[in-house]
């Protein structure tokens, strides 16, 4: 795959994306809004999986898939592969990225009307999950799209366990536990 | 009556106490003259309300840039006031110091001004607004939640900024 596109590029279609229909072409109908985006990430998914299984053989069963996901596809996408994979053996997968690519930069207004910092602010908190909960919907479309092009029809859906108020300085990085739930249906 | 007799140098200002930063306080600017970003380590004393003290600032700059380009004897022909430019391109200050502290400034082409005072013993901190630009494209311009043209308010940048300016000699 010898092309290559400029990562601020994609970082910014992917943010006027999400503004574009939450602000302008749904505005006031977050649900629409939400299954548009996942269906253009479905279709993106879709495509990508066609790419990066170019020349590989099938896969044999339904964890090798997973693994594919969690290793070369979340590589070609975010650069790192998952930090953690779990399963209940019964068709339900747990997709773990402790520093979330497409959500690093995002960080929320820490005025003071909000409370004190150094405590748990729900209302903070609440605000600031449903602003990032609106750029999930894309990454889940991708991967949607991606299992179901490999014979795996499923539902996505994204948690964030830990906004991104860090207040960590090693490393001045930023850490979003998150996981996926993927349940086979 | 003695204006000019006793000691001829100054007290020097008191040096950066250990908790604080080495660095007094940071403007930054947009293009149309609103403050976006007010921080302040080190203030002792305030004279003008919040609102005045931008203006001034950013008055001050606009008046600074244009003197110092208009005066420039090296230039033959006559460069556009006002085109954006690279920083260290064209003729632009890029500092000032006094006795008791040394501002230093950057414009980027986009317009945004940076402006950084920090005690007078600071060396060339023409690398250092240059990172601190980069910490605004990064956590800023890149953030999707930040509407461009408002105060910032971006937790990411300010601890970024924090850490940074602490490390500033």
């Amino acid at each position: 795959m010898g092309r290559e596109v400029s990562e601020s590029c994609v970082d910014s279609l992917l943010t006027e994306m999400v503004s574009s229909y939450c602000d302008r072409f749904y505005a006031n109908k977050p649900d629409l809004a939400a299954r548009r985006i996942e269906a253009i990430g479905f279709q993106v998914g879709l495509q990508l999986s066609e790419r990066y299984t170019m020349e590989r053989p099938r896969f044999s069963d339904h964890l090798e898939a997973i693994k594919f996901i969690c290793k070369d596809f979340w590589s070609e996408l975010f650069k790192k592969q998952i930090d953690n994979l779990k399963t209940n053996h019964r068709g339900t997968f747990v997709l773990q990225d402790n520093r979330f690519r497409w959500l690093a930069r995002m960080s929320i207004d820490p005025s003071p009307e909000n409370g004190d910092l150094s405590q748990d602010n729900p209302l903070a908190e609440n605000k600031a999950a449903q602003a990032t909960s609106m750029h999930l919907y894309f990454p889940c479309g991708i991967i949607r799209g991606a299992l179901s092009n490999l014979g795996i029809p499923c539902a996505v859906t994204a948690d964030i366990s830990n906004l991104p108020a860090y207040w960590g300085y090693g490393g001045g990085g930023l850490v979003v536990p998150w996981q996926r739930r993927k349940k086979k249906g | 009556m003695q204006f000019f007799g006793g000691s001829e140098i100054s007290p020097s200002p008191p040096a950066p106490t250990a908790s604080g930063n080495n660095a007094h306080m940071m403007y930054v600017f947009n293009r149309n003259g609103v403050c976006l970003l007010y921080r302040e380590w080190n203030r002792p004393l305030h004279t003008l309300n919040a609102q005045q003290d931008h203006k001034l600032m950013f008055g001050l700059l606009f008046s600074l840039k244009s003197l110092t380009a208009k005066m420039d004897p090296t230039n033959a022909e006559r460069g556009n006031l006002g085109v954006p430019q690279l920083p260290g391109q064209g003729c632009s200050f890029h500092s000032f110091r006094t006795n008791t502290y040394k501002l230093s400034f950057m414009e980027s082409p986009s317009g945004i001004k940076i402006i950084l005072v920090t005690h007078p013993r600071t060396g060339d901190l023409r690398e250092s607004l240059k990172y601190i630009y980069n910490l605004y494209v990064d956590y800023v311009a890149k953030n999707p939640l930040y509407t461009p043209g408002t105060p910032i308010r971006c937790e990411l940048f300010n601890t970024n900024l924090d850490q940074y300016v602490r490390s500033i000699a």
